[in-house]
């Protein structure tokens, strides 16, 4: 075995970072946890979930990276269909939660196949895309991608889940630009979109809290104790956590409750609050290298399909992390979007172990 | 498949742009959230979590001369809620709404306050009863978020008794508390609205202590950093006499009946008040209607607020005992008299002919003496004895050709038109009319602006336009019977402080020395001695065994019946005691207020009451 042609082929930078992102997950996890009423009697048992979540998530990283990528080339029905299948099943057998309806019960553990539907949509458009020759010139094409990606859509708007929803949308946009639309058509994308979103808001298509949420982000004041009280709190926690915050465990926001959902869409503001300035521009920076390893990934690809693979992982994961970090700052409106790797839950960490694998699967393959 | 070219790598870059982009505006704004604001962040996280609880002061006790408690305080129990945890349960908020008698909207409404902190309980409902407690406690799990708290609320034991003396509480306004003297309170708090618990706010309340807690987002405290404890309110003894008060309350009421036995109808409302003419000290002051004060504890039912302010209830909550003002009708010819003589119009020898009819200004202006037929020669003594009004028609007479507007000034020396400032709130200082008010007050009418003879010739009888409190009235027999010094009346005695040291004795303030003649002074005291015996309070006080001297009066006023008017003081040697009744509409003095004033007398004496029978009286 040459030594340094398996180093080649590893993307260490990438793995390193995001193991990580994991343990750094795991910590603020049981920091968020630990006094609270999700705790119950045993103040590990978050943690412990997480931790399960992380060990058995490396080996499907690990399997993911190993197999070869362009075989997936071959399963982009089934792979389509499996996606729409699970997201139906949860209209049938999901668990309701919030008011919305977005996990499939297994046993002892939930799945949210909206969390892995964003794979498996990358998977299938990149399949798709890359078809096209590196040119989106027409705009049939342009329609027929919006047409892959709708009915998938659809079911996850209709859960609902806007989030996801709209990541699903970073997800085309990123990956159309990546395989070569023009530039026109994009910016009449992009407007359209802009109208359509005003439309949405003056003729009350979203739901009541949908609304509150984006009227409390123009306006924490509105409703100090409902969906702005989320907002405040989190800004509180994460400003009053100055240069190197309060200290590893010791938020008094997080531990006091006065923070809800502390340990899933909010947890960037227990780093802020414990970690301060220096912990927050450390999850940033490990943040970055994945990012950046990701484009350089794309850009080294031996394929389109491997490049719009990564495109599609990259643009997923800056939507998450720039939506859900500035939803806790205040730059973004409430959305339930969750960090990658850091919030709790394992649906969304595996799909994004899944992603890395996928990437690991690219860099390794990048030479022949 | 293709090898990404050049144009691919191109698009690549622009990822790599929006990444720089992207983590930029994150890291911006953490530095402004973290770096640059993160201090009064830090602090809004501090108060977050420390909460300043008040701790309410015990509200001073009010007691009448003797002791005897007229308003205190008990413990009432209440219901409150958390908000963040009741909001959105609509089984909770059911339950509750059975259980306290509440309408779900009631409670809703509640829970809507904005004002108050958003971390604390809301209270929902005051003073609920023991079954209530019992139940909520019982059935703890069935109530999430609802609390119950023991809080002390005002009492007053003896109801309606006294109480426009003693006034009533309720919640500081928003306008009040814009104002300085309010600076100090904040919503919620309890404050005197009128009355003594309204004039003495500021000792009775006490000081509030505070609590410093720590607390978690439910607003459950988890430790106590400090504790300040409550300063508890100065206790107050009043110059009231709680039984004379008794006494003078009943008396209204039957002075009220009377009058409507004697065909008066009309008679809805009134006010006496007896008063120490040597000090001031006010040991009874009534005014009817009255109202009760506990319906204003807890907050008054809006219900309960219309009623007590319709017109159809005729203003219960005016004093009318220094609230409202009236002509004094022949009550008033003391000053008359007094002014005559110390002016020189007449002399205690003065003597005129009362023929029934009086001509002096002219025929066309003819006026008329109460009674018909006349008086016949009648000296000073008799004048009042009799109440005879050409006497006075004279004297007033005298005093308009003068030019000087000296019975004017004669009823300001009376204190007359201006207030006593005796310690309770919401004094009208009545009204002495002359050339100048006359004059304004008919700015849009000038035919009417000029000062007529007639005018000080119905003044000299106090009819027309000069307008008295009963309290007014008081203080002017007060100084007739000491001898010619204005008291200050009051209500207060002494504040003590909650460990019962005395804090502050009210004595004794003199408004001024009337520097009146001796001679003229005891002319006068033995003329409103025989009033009793034989003038135009004989029937009433015939057979009384203390020596009671006084006037009685019938004002008439537009529109309306006569009102009626004693004013008297006993011991007759030896004041004691001055009383005065006023009945609205009640017919006349002799008749219907005269007897409540021997009512009262009764009491005061320990002299068992009859009540006499067949009285008519009917001069002015």
């Amino acid at each position: 075995m040459d030594f340094s042609k398996v180093i080649r082929k590893v993307d260490f930078a990438l793995i390193f970072s995001i193991l990580a992102l994991c343990v750094y997950g795991a910590l603020m996890i049981y920091s968020a946890t630990h006094g609270g009423a999700e705790a119950g009697t045993d103040s590990y048992i978050v943690l412990k979930k997480q931790i399960l979540w992380i060990v058995l998530g490396i080996f499907i990283t690990a399997f993911a990276a190993l197999i070869d990528y362009n075989q997936l080339r071959h399963y982009l029905i089934p792979i389509y269909i499996v996606n729409l299948l699970l997201l139906a099943l949860v209209y049938f057998v999901g668990k309701t939660s919030g008011g919305a309806q977005r996990w499939i019960p297994i046993g002892a553990f939930h799945l949210q196949p909206s969390e892995f539907a964003k794979i498996m949509v990358i998977i299938t458009l990149a399949i798709f895309l890359s078809t096209r020759k590196g040119e989106i010139s027409s705009l049939k094409d342009i329609a027929l991608a919006f047409l892959f990606v709708l009915p998938p859509w659809v079911l996850i708007f209709a859960q609902p889940d806007l989030g996801t929803a709209l990541v699903l949308f970073a997800i085309l946009m990123g990956m159309l630009l990546g395989a070569g639309i023009r530039m026109r058509y994009y910016i009449a994308i992009i407007l359209t979109c802009v109208l359509v979103g005003f439309l949405i808001i003056n003729f009350h298509v979203l739901k009541d809290y949908q609304m509150k949420r984006l009227m409390v982000f123009v306006d924490p004041d509105i409703d100090p104790l409902g969906a702005g009280y989320n907002l405040q709190q989190s800004k509180i926690a994460i400003g009053s956590g100055e240069l190197t915050g309060k200290g590893l465990f010791s938020g008094t926001q997080a531990n006091l409750q006065f923070l809800p959902a502390k340990h899933t869409d909010f947890i960037f503001a227990v780093i802020g609050e414990e970690l301060g300035f220096l912990g927050s521009v450390l999850l940033l920076g490990l943040y970055f290298i994945i990012v950046s390893r990701g484009i350089r990934i794309a850009g080294t690809s031996k394929n389109m399909f491997g490049s719009l693979i990564a495109i599609g992982i990259i643009s997923m994961w800056l939507f998450q992390i720039l939506v859900n970090i500035g939803m806790t700052i205040g730059i973004m409106p409430i959305t339930g979007i969750p960090l990658p790797f850091i919030s709790y839950g394992g649906s969304s960490l595996w799909a994004n172990l899944v992603g890395s694998g996928l990437l690991l699967s690219i860099y390794a393959r990048r030479f022949v | 498949m293709a090898r990404p070219d050049e144009k691919t790598q191109r698009r690549v870059t622009v990822f790599g742009a929006i990444t720089i982009v992207v983590f930029s505006v994150l890291l911006a704004r953490l530095w402004f959230l973290q770096i640059l604001t993160g201090r009064e962040l830090s602090a809004q996280a501090e108060s977050n979590r420390i909460r300043a609880v008040s701790l309410q002061a015990p509200r001073g006790i009010v007691y009448d001369r003797n002791g005897q408690i007229l308003v205190d305080n008990r413990p009432s129990m209440v219901v409150s809620v958390i908000p963040s945890v009741v909001e959105e349960n609509e089984v909770v908020l059911k339950r509750l709404s059975s259980v306290l008698g509440m309408s779900l909207k009631d409670i809703k409404k509640k829970l809507e306050e904005k004002t108050a902190d958003p971390l604390k309980p809301r209270v929902i409902k005051e003073d609920v009863g023991q079954e209530v407690v019992v139940f909520i406690e019982e059935h703890q799990s069935d109530f999430p978020g609802v609390r119950i708290q023991s809080e002390s609320i005002r009492d007053y034991p003896n109801g309606t008794l006294g109480v426009h003396v003693l006034g009533y509480v309720g919640e500081v306004s928003e306008g009040e508390l814009g104002k300085k003297e309010y600076k100090d309170y904040s919503q919620g708090d309890i404050i005197g609205k009128t009355g003594v618990e309204g004039k003495y706010e500021a000792f009775l309340k006490g000081e509030k202590g505070e609590q410093r807690l720590e607390v978690n987002a439910s607003g459950d405290p988890l430790k106590i950093l400090s504790t300040k404890d409550p300063i508890p309110g100065h206790n107050l003894t009043l110059t009231i006499d709680k039984n004379i008060q008794q006494a003078t309350e009943e008396a209204l009421a039957s002075a009220l009946d009377l009058a409507h036995k004697q065909d008066y109808p009309n008679a809805q409302a009134g006010a006496a008040i007896v008063m120490d003419p040597r000090n001031g000290e006010i040991l009874a002051m009534a005014s009817y209607p009255n109202y009760d004060p506990r319906l204003f504890v807890g907050g008054i039912a809006a219900k309960d607020w219309e009623q007590l302010t319709a017109e159809e209830s005729n203003y219960p909550l005016n004093n009318r005992a220094i609230t409202c003002s009236y002509p004094p009708g022949s009550t008033f010819k003391v000053v008359t008299g007094m002014a005559g003589l110390t002016e020189n119009i007449i002399n205690t020898n003065s003597h005129f002919r009362c023929t029934g009819k009086w001509t002096e200004m002219g025929e066309k202006w003819a006026k008329y003496c109460w009674k018909r037929s006349g008086h016949g020669y009648v000296g000073f003594s008799t004048a009042i004895i009799e109440s005879c009004d050409v006497y006075f028609y004279e004297i007033g007479y005298r005093f308009y050709k003068t030019g000087q507007e000296k019975l004017q000034e004669w009823s300001r020396i009376f204190g007359l038109g201006a207030l006593t400032e005796v310690d309770l709130p919401s004094e009208t200082e009545g009204r002495v009319p002359d050339k100048a008010w006359k004059k304004k007050w008919n700015e849009n009418k000038p035919e009417l602006q000029t000062w007529l003879p007639g005018d000080t010739v119905n003044m000299a009888i106090g009819q027309g336009d000069l307008l008295v409190t009963p309290l007014q009235m008081a203080n002017v027999y007060a100084a007739i019977a000491n001898g010619g010094t204005l008291y200050r009346p009051h209500v207060a005695k002494t504040l003590y402080t909650g460990e019962g040291r005395i804090s502050h004795e009210f004595k004794h303030e003199l408004i001024k020395d009337l520097k009146l003649d001796p001679g003229y002074t005891q002319a006068m005291q033995k003329s409103l001695e025989l009033v009793c015996q034989k003038g135009t309070a004989a029937g009433v006080f015939s057979g009384f065994p203390e020596k009671v001297a006084g006037k009685t009066g019938t004002a008439q006023v537009r529109g309306k019946d006569d009102f009626a008017w004693f004013t008297c003081y006993a011991p007759a040697d030896n004041p004691q005691y001055v009383v005065v009744v006023m009945v609205e509409q009640g017919g006349h003095g002799g008749s219907t207020a005269a007897p409540a004033a021997r009512q009262i007398l009764s009491n005061i004496f320990d002299i068992p009451y009859e009540p006499i029978k067949g009285l008519v009286d009917p001069s002015r």
